[in-house]
């Protein structure tokens, strides 16, 4: 139920990305000589237009009529709980086939596995079929997938974050090798057979397609957004402090309220953040003559690399956000000994509902978003469904079908029984009802789920007011409404661009040198040098892989 | 398998004959002596089986280091070691001309000797320690309290470090109080290989003591009773008893670190990367991890693998006979 953070990788990997394209120029102008070859695939983009053939035919399967209707990429905003429910789905989904095998991502403890989780008993005895959820740490869910895939070892069920798949070199091809082709079950009208699954946005589906053929169930966003800055607004308006409207006043808070003696630090990590503040593209910009702008090349980034370094300098970051890799910031913001950090707002809703009860003035609210020095900030985001889901290649048509249904159980909407059920659990056990009718989990169900059911899923994205954050839907809303101008169009959306293996290899050496600058072990004249460095051994490349990319698709 | 009672009464007839004829022993027919050691072989069988499916097989996947391997061609894994492009040393030759990958090699060789000089003689000296103290409880006791840590993840490791010793940690919080300004020990690249040994030590000296401990045991007590006698004081039992019997183990335990340069371990150094910089943090496995695992460049990584295996076996075979010239026993004895 806590969505991830999912801008934590795709901004930071995308830029990683864009580095390694150093490497091809390295390793070309090294002497491969005799039999030597070079290893690695070249890269590719698959035209956009290929995509559109086999898409589901869209049917919307809303329940309920939302208080606060979506916006392209917002989702719908419903203020109160129904109370009454509906059976979405009539039939049974199993159809007597063996335990079902899934894999995807969780942030936070593991739940109990099958056989001790009574939530997992519950909805499989639903479902008429097992599922065996195995939960991975999405923090190093790569590490898993990697190996997985490589040894072409596949659960039946997997799900796959979209920060991740641009990571695997040779993604089609594992796509290919290891994954069912599910054109012919869900191509155009063939959908309407899992009501749920042709539900799903388009947009979504537009992602899911792999050498012009379907292969993935999406999980589409419930907000483009990557990342917010959060604040704990109780304590900033305990101290009597306003929010920031300029970099300065952002520097003035936190040395306002950096009190090391008390073990509390303004900031954890921001430096996304303080990049969008000042205007930076998240990696490639249109240049106004044409072809494309490093962020590199903006002064804006030096700026925001400049502000950032100087709140390290200053000791206004967490010792542990300095010291460690695995600083654990959700809890440090928690406990109230950072009071800013970055995340992705799919956090906010979980921390909010779990703190309130140990803390009931606990308020945490994105930092209203400004420019610096007079001009605009811009939000980086992208509609990119936020999990896919593939099935294991060669189960069978029935198989396949089956699984399907399930999935389109799992993707039964809002209002719905099968909702509440993947969602909260059962009444009683997992949750208890506040005055209003809406669920509250109680701790057995905060321990047992982990979003088994839902990011496999898809289902189409809704915010819901819960008992124990009240005023969430509105805050989150509000804050997407007022900010969705600032998002910088995503140029290559709906491309699906397979960057050369090669090129991930300078990504690693460049991120250690910018945070070599932030953390104030190299100066901030070494920025000119870095970014020269980039651009000569690979950077040029790969604009031109990305222009090439825009001018195939009449962009 | 010469010790057999079996083997004793076959052999009778030529027992007699001087040890430096090699052919004193005639060798049974294989069918004779199947009938004869079957049982030991067949408990020897599971463990060859998990050698040969756990290690033999999978060293046969070092061909990698020469392919542009592709895990996703082919319909199967083995099809996809048969598929991948060929390339010969291209994987070698990118890996030898990255300046990267020899930082990464010097940290780790610098970060070895450091360890041998500063790590490796600890064990010893707590091993020494420990057999001196006479009450068996507070030996037990201080040897539980002191092996504990090897049983922590280098995660724990790490995270007590920085709760004790990090910019919020105990000693920062209490400098603070005192007044003082703390001191930035978790942070700081310039003595980072200190606080890395510094933490292998907290975490294993204790258990590398045990080793020692057991060949303490093994020297007979009678020597130190008789020097004891002769008047030899404590610190002369400890030069011409203690050590020359500990010194076969030394030996042994430094060439088998020495097989094991290239490695100082992973964990540790990617978990306090970020803190202290890639110029000191970076570590031959955190390099072939960046650049080979994360990147799936799986020949590179193997090539990498193979490299390092070769270094190893290199370092061991010249350590071994180094200590064979000076007459020591080494990791396997020459005869």
């Amino acid at each position: 139920m806590t969505p991830p953070p999912q801008g934590a990788s795709t901004d930071r990997r995308t830029l990683l990305r864009l580095l390694g394209l150093g490497a091809a120029a390295t390793a070309g102008g090294a002497a491969l000589t005799g039999c030597s070859k070079e290893a690695g695939s070249s890269g590719s983009a698959t035209r956009s237009d290929a995509i559109r053939a086999v898409l589901p035919a869209h049917r919307p399967a809303d329940l309920l009529k939302p208080d606060i209707p979506g916006e392209g990429p917002i989702p719908d905003g419903y203020l109160g709980y129904p109370r009454q429910l509906v059976d979405a789905v009539t039939e049974q989904p199993g159809r007597g086939g063996g335990t079902i095998r899934s894999m995807s991502p969780w942030w936070g403890p593991t739940p109990p596995t099958l056989g001790n989780n009574s939530y997992l008993a519950a909805v499989n005895a639903k479902l008429g079929v097992d599922v065996s959820p195995s939960l991975q740490d999405g923090t190093t869910y790569a590490d898993k997938l990697n190996a997985m895939l490589g040894a072409r070892d596949v659960p039946d069920l997997l799900s796959v974050p979209n920060w991740e798949v641009d990571k695997v070199a040779r993604f089609s091809d594992a796509v290919r090798a290891l994954f069912e082709d599910l054109t012919d079950h869900l191509r155009g009208d063939a959908a309407a057979k899992y009501p749920y699954l042709a539900a799903l946005p388009t947009g979504a589906w537009e992602y899911s397609v792999w050498g012009g053929r379907l292969a993935a169930v999406p999980f589409p966003t419930d907000g483009p957004f990557a990342w917010a800055l959060f604040q704990r607004r109780d304590l900033v308006v305990k101290a009597g402090l306003a929010a920031p409207t300029s970099p300065a006043e952002l520097h003035e808070l936190g040395r306002e309220l950096t009190d090391p003696a008390k073990g509390v630090w303004a900031f954890g990590s921001v430096f996304d953040m303080v990049q969008q503040f000042y205007g930076c593209q998240q990696t490639w910009r249109r240049k106004p003559g044409g072809g494309l702008e490093h962020k590199f090349e903006n002064p804006a980034y030096r700026a925001a690399l400049e502000f950032t370094a100087k709140l390290f300098a200053d000791g206004l970051v967490h010792p542990d956000t300095v010291a460690s890799k695995g600083a654990d910031e959700k809890q440090l913001f928690k406990a109230g000994k950072i009071i800013m950090f970055q995340d992705g707002l799919g956090a906010w809703q979980g921390v909010q509902g779990e703190q309130s009860k140990v803390l009931p003035s606990f308020d945490m609210q994105p930092v209203p978003v400004f420019g610096a020095s007079g001009g605009p900030a811009v939000i980086w985001g992208s509609e990119k469904p936020i999990f896919f889901t593939f099935l294991r290649k060669g189960l069978g048509a029935d198989r396949v079908d089956e699984l399907l249904r399930v999935l389109n159980w799992c993707a039964a909407p809002f209002g719905s029984r099968e909702f509440e059920l993947r969602e909260y659990g059962v009444e009683g056990k997992h949750f208890t009802r506040a005055a209003d009718g809406s669920p509250l989990p109680t701790d057995l169900g905060r321990k047992e789920l982990g979003a088994q059911y839902t990011h496999i899923g898809g289902r189409v994205p809704v915010k819901v007011r819960s008992g124990d954050t009240p005023n969430f839907v509105r805050d989150y809303l509000d804050y997407y409404r007022k900010n969705i101008g600032l998002m910088e169009k995503d140029l290559f959306a709906g491309i699906k661009l397979e960057l050369p293996a090669n090129w991930s290899k300078l990504l690693q050496p460049t991120e250690d040198k910018i945070r070599d600058i932030l953390r104030g072990r190299r100066p901030i004249g070494d920025l000119d040098g870095v970014a020269k460095e980039f651009l000569a051994s690979g950077g040029e490349e790969g604009r031109a892989f990305f222009e090439k990319a825009l001018a195939d698709n009449g962009r | 398998m010469s010790a057999a009672p079996g083997t004793a009464r076959r052999a009778r007839p030529q027992a007699a004959r001087p040890r430096s004829q090699p052919r004193a022993r005639p060798r049974a027919g294989l069918r004779a002596r199947l009938r004869r050691d079957w049982p030991l072989l067949a408990m020897t069988a599971p463990a060859a089986a998990l050698l040969l499916v756990f290690h033999y097989l999978p060293t046969l996947g070092n061909v990698i280091a020469f392919q542009d391997y592709n895990p996703f061609v082919g319909d199967d894994p083995v099809e996809a070691f048969l598929h991948s492009e060929w390339i010969g040393f291209g994987n070698f030759e990118a890996l030898f001309t990255d300046p990267l990958f020899w930082d990464a090699v010097r940290n780790t060789l610098t970060i070895t000797a450091f360890q041998i000089v500063f790590f490796f003689p600890l064990p010893i000296l707590l091993a020494i320690l420990l057999h001196s103290l006479v009450s068996g409880r507070v030996r037990g006791f201080v040897q539980s309290v002191v092996y504990l840590p090897h049983f922590f993840s280098w995660v724990l490791v790490v995270t007590f470090f920085v709760q004790m010793l990090g910019g919020a940690g105990l000693l920062a919080q209490r400098m603070r109080e005192a007044g003082l300004r703390p001191w930035d020990v978790m942070t700081n690249p310039d003595t980072f290989i200190v606080l890395v040994t510094a933490e292998s030590v907290w975490k294993d000296v204790g258990w590398g003591a045990i080793v020692f401990l057991a060949a303490l045991a093994a020297i007979d007590p009678h020597l130190y009773e008789a020097a004891a006698a002769d008047g030899a004081g404590r610190w002369r039992r400890l030069w011409h008893i203690t050590l020359p019997g500990l010194r076969p183990v030394i030996v042994l335990l430094l060439i088998m670190r020495l097989g094991d340069a290239l490695s100082v371990g992973f964990e540790q150094f990617i978990l306090q990367r970020e803190a202290v910089g890639r110029d000191a943090a970076e570590v031959l496995d955190t390099f072939v991890y960046h650049q080979a695992i994360a990147t799936q460049q799986w020949g590179l990584g193997a090539a990498a693998g193979l490299f390092k295996a070769v270094v190893g076996l290199i370092l061991i075979v010249a350590a071994n006979k180094l200590a064979h010239r000076l007459g020591e026993q080494g990791v396997y004895s020459r005869s």
